[in-house]
């Protein structure tokens, strides 16, 4: 593939200011503490998963702005700290149209148990904990 | 009346869950070569422990995040890693010297081998983790711990030179056989001791916890400054007593059995059964609140589900890794390898990590974001910045002065 020619971010116009709430992925999104909708932690943001044109992929002109489509957790946090891409089959997925509201917390609509990006959670509980008496009370 | 109580309480099982192993060993330590003349750095100690504890905890229950999610939101990963990394690290030597230490001080008690008694210590520490609600496991610890104040009761009946006392810790000098380097290595030390990180992971995931809101931060700022400042008090009395005893007689402490010497000789018998018991509540205590931070620090980094509050089984992966920091801690001591010794370089260790913890917490008191309109008033930050320049100081010149001093030798 041959190299598109990079434009200089300086000549690209400011896009318009979109109406609504503007979150900053990094100050908002990345490494906040990810609730279910009974307010059980299911993770951290890991990492963003967006739509649109690959790196150094054109973009033809008037296409559609790329949009959030996952939150990403599980190894991907290892390549934002060491660098690298995992590859797409092993990226652990919270659909963004599972997010009900972005705050100091991001809170899903979905329970925990739903999603992927508990397993390790729900095979310790049905796995490890069971075969310690008492792991299923209430502590007194 | 219940209220009242409940101040009471707190500040009773804050004074009695302040002093840990490292406290002990390294004021005793301290005691036997400079007599009173580091005091200063406790009350500098205290003081710190008591700004940044009380931050935390008003972090916690305005915002309702505990302190390691909100360094790793502020930090990034790659800081937040490197944090976690040596957080985790020290919790684990920490929680190795505590159980060392519950298991000398049943050694002291019986006369059996600390090493008989490090399976008893590890299985109780682990099943009042397992079973036991969080306040019942505050509370009894920290009065029970309270029998520690036997060393201020010992430290008037050896009838002390007061006034020589206070010449140390009012004029401090180091004196004539001592280095400079070590006398400011052990300074480095006590600091570490007194303001140890997890202290502060343990406060705020308590407050989470416990579920405390803006109402209840009366009574927990009550609890730190009334709790803490005393248990520095009882910092200062095990300095004391090895001032009066230890040092004239030349006695260096390398085990547990000289910082009890003194409250042996002024009390009998009878003192160094309270004192035993004292030992072994303040840390087993101990020993459960840096097992819990190791939880509480990954749990918080990884944004897993923790929390006593929580039945084990709906936080599985926050219950086996503090199994796994148990065993870690276990198979350590099986080495064979000094309690003391692990307790002398885990306050040294936690007073170069101390920068690393307290920076994210100044920067999220002030954030309106989270804390709405209980950021810090500018007292306080004025406070705080002055504290981790203090930090930063120790913290750079610690590994410096541990290679100079050969370990403060």
């Amino acid at each position: 593939m041959s190299k598109a020619k990079r434009i200089h971010p300086l000549k690209i116009r400011p896009a318009p200011r979109p109406a609504g709430l503007v979150l900053d992925a990094q100050l908002h999104l990345l490494d906040r503490q990810m609730l279910d909708v009974d307010g059980v932690p299911v993770s951290t943001v890991d990492d963003v998963e967006l739509s649109g044109p690959e790196p150094d992929e054109r973009i033809p002109e008037g296409a559609e702005a790329p949009v959030i489509s996952a939150l990403l957790t599980g190894p991907v946090l290892g390549t934002r700290i060491f660098g690298g891409r995992p590859p797409s089959s092993r990226l652990i997925r919270i659909p963004w149209s599972v997010v009900a509201g972005v705050d100091t917390v991001v809170k899903l609509g979905v329970r925990s148990d739903s999603l992927d990006a508990s397993w390790v959670e729900r095979w310790l509980r049905h796995h490890v904990i069971p075969r310690i008496p008492g792991g299923r009370h209430d502590p007194h | 009346m219940k209220r009242l109580l409940g101040v009471a309480l707190g500040i009773l099982t804050a004074i009695g869950g302040f002093v840990d192993i490292g406290d002990l060993v390294t004021n005793a330590v301290v005691g036997s070569r400079f007599g009173l003349s580091l005091a200063w750095v406790v009350v500098i100690g205290v003081l710190g422990i008591c700004l940044f504890a009380n931050m935390s905890g008003r972090v916690a229950a305005v915002s309702g995040r505990a302190t390691f999610e909100v360094i790793r939101e502020r930090m990034g990963p790659r800081a937040g890693l490197a944090n976690l990394g040596a957080s985790f690290l020290i919790n684990l030597m920490t929680v190795t010297a505590e159980i060392g230490g519950i298991a000398l001080a049943l050694q002291l008690a019986s006369g059996v081998s600390y090493m008989l008694w490090v399976p008893f210590a590890l299985l109780a520490v682990w099943l009042v983790i397992w079973r036991v609600k969080f306040s019942i496991m505050e509370n009894v610890t920290g009065l029970v711990g309270l029998s520690l104040v036997v060393f201020a009761v010992a430290l008037f009946l050896l009838k002390p030179d007061w006034g020589a006392l206070a010449g140390q810790a009012f004029t401090p000098s180091v004196s004539g056989e001592e280095s400079v380097g070590a006398y400011w290595y052990y300074a480095i030390a006590l600091f570490g001791a007194a303001m140890t990180p997890y202290e502060v992971f343990f406060f705020s995931s308590g407050a989470v916890e416990e579920g405390w809101k803006v109402k209840d931060l009366v009574q927990s700022r009550i609890n730190v400054l009334m709790g803490f400042p005393l248990g520095g008090f009882l910092s200062i009395a095990i300095a004391a007593c090895a001032a009066v005893v230890l040092l004239p007689a030349g006695i260096s402490v390398t085990t547990l059995s000289e910082v009890v010497l003194p409250v042996a000789q002024a009390g009998g018998q009878l003192a160094l059964a309270v004192l035993i018991l004292g030992i072994v509540a303040a840390t087993f205590g101990a020993a459960l609140e840096t097992t819990l931070s190791s939880g509480y620090t990954l749990a918080q980094f990884f944004g897993w589900p923790w929390g006593k509050f929580r039945r084990p089984a709906a936080a599985s992966r926050f219950h086996v890794a503090m199994m796994v920091v148990l065993l870690a801690g276990v198979a350590v001591l099986a080495t064979g390898v000094d309690p003391i010794l692990v307790t002398e370089y885990s306050v040294v260790f936690s007073a170069i990590a101390l920068p690393l913890t307290y920076l994210p917490i100044l920067i999220v008191a002030n954030d309106p974001q989270y804390m709405g309109k209980h950021v810090n008033g500018r007292a306080v930050n004025v406070a705080g910045l002055v504290y981790l320049v203090i930090i930063l100081v120790a913290s750079l010149a610690a590994i410096p002065l541990m290679i100079a001093t050969g370990a403060g030798a």
